[in-house]
């Protein structure tokens, strides 16, 4: 209705679900900027070397998207910002459970390790991912807003221990406000083509979506 | 028999547990068949059942309202359209409206427990939209575990109507 009358008042609006291979590219580049940046910060942490696999950029409808990150009771950790300014959009960093465990083992060792909530881990260990999450997600949208030259703002960022379906089901449904199709750039941390250590997510909104390829230099 | 209202799909397959994701509504009366939502968040899971007609349904709300809506969304995306839509779609299979026993679980905040307002928490929007939704039509509640910081699993037993709803680490609990 009101999106057919904006579309014939503005033929030349940018579609952000009618992408070029060339746009895919800028947008996997994206992906790999951001997350490089957050890998060297997690590395920096733990003092670990962090591997990165090739991001993916594809549009998925929102329902299919709990499925992409694994198995609907499958319990994560996963930290959510929400970016505000110029191109609002969400971005996630998500943690199988034993890398979470393994991370707050790397950060708090020889700290003594308070009684287990009902997430599994005790308040300074929840603490501790809250704050790898701030980085990681920080690390990403910075890179991102240096990349493109948007100004860009977080939300503070928030933290769930929970299964998969549950914490992706809520990220999504404030996407689905917006649209039907979510712009998913995904990089894995780990081996190349596996999850196997986390996941960086990022969705620009929609309208967001040719801002962010017009900050990278291209026509859209 | 078994009928996916949201995709108009038709089964004969027989002992299925039929997943209903987010915003997709579900209705059966075949006895062999488990409706479930599996870790609903800020997502309502919303039952109706007539256990004398041997008919359940179930749908996964993700927002409260379809005012926003831009272009049309699945049947059971938006708490005031989902609500009557599982009502008409249980009565279609031979439902009583008179029979009809409603009961519902998810609502929570999922993100930064104690944060605070504002973030995500749509949760709580969902679950006032879905009793709002259900007066409108004249049914109340029977049950509902909604709200807190925890993912829920719901399911429904066509058979005996029982509904159960487990979290993380829990078991499942009849709701």
């Amino acid at each position: 209705m009101s999106e057919q009358g904006s579309a014939e008042t503005a033929a030349t609006v940018f579609d952000p679900y009618v992408l070029s291979e060339m746009h895919m590219d800028a947008l996997r580049e994206v992906g790999n900027i951001g997350a490089g940046t957050a890998a060297s910060s997690l590395s920096t942490m733990t003092g670990q070397p962090v591997a990165m696999a090739v991001p993916r950029a594809s549009l998925v409808p929102i329902e299919d998207v709990p499925n992409m990150i694994g198995a609907a009771e499958d319990v994560i950790a996963a930290t959510y910002m929400g970016v505000v300014g110029n191109a609002p959009g969400h971005i996630m960093f998500v943690m199988p459970l034993d890398v979470a465990h393994s991370v707050c083992d790397l950060l708090l060792s020889g700290l003594p390790v308070g009684e287990p909530g009902p997430s599994g881990f005790c308040d300074m260990q929840l603490s501790a991912l809250q704050e790898v999450g701030n980085i990681l997600t920080g690390s990403y949208l910075r890179a991102l807003a240096d990349l493109t030259g948007l100004h860009l703002e977080p939300t503070p960022p928030a933290l769930g221990v929970d299964m998969v379906a549950a914490l992706l089901g809520a990220v999504m449904s404030e996407v689905s406000r917006t649209t039907e199709l979510a712009l998913m750039i995904e990089t894995a941390f780990g081996d190349d083509a596996s999850a196997s250590v986390g996941q960086f997510i990022y969705v620009p909104e929609p309208g967001s979506v040719g801002t962010v390829l017009r900050g990278l230099g291209m026509h859209a | 028999m078994t009928t996916n209202v949201a995709t108009g799909a038709h089964t004969a397959i027989r002992a299925s547990s039929i997943k209903v994701g987010l915003g997709q509504l579900a209705v059966s009366r075949d006895p062999a068949d488990v409706l479930s939502a599996l870790g609903l968040g800020s997502c309502i899971g919303l039952v109706i059942t007539d256990t004398s007609a041997g008919v359940a349904g179930m749908v996964h709300v993700m927002l409260p309202d379809s005012d926003i809506a831009t272009r049309p969304g699945p049947e059971g995306k938006y708490a005031d359209t989902a609500v009557p839509s599982l009502i008409d779609a249980v009565c279609a299979l031979g439902a009583h409206r008179s029979r009809l026993i409603c009961a519902m679980a998810g609502g929570a905040q999922m993100f930064g427990a104690g944060s605070g307002a504002g973030l995500l928490n749509i949760g709580q929007r969902n679950a006032v939209a879905v009793r709002v939704a259900l007066e409108a039509a004249g049914l109340r509640l029977r049950a509902a575990q909604t709200g807190g910081n925890s993912g829920r699993t719901l399911e429904v037993t066509v058979a005996t109507g029982v509904i159960t709803v487990r979290t993380v680490g829990g078991t499942p609990a009849p709701l």
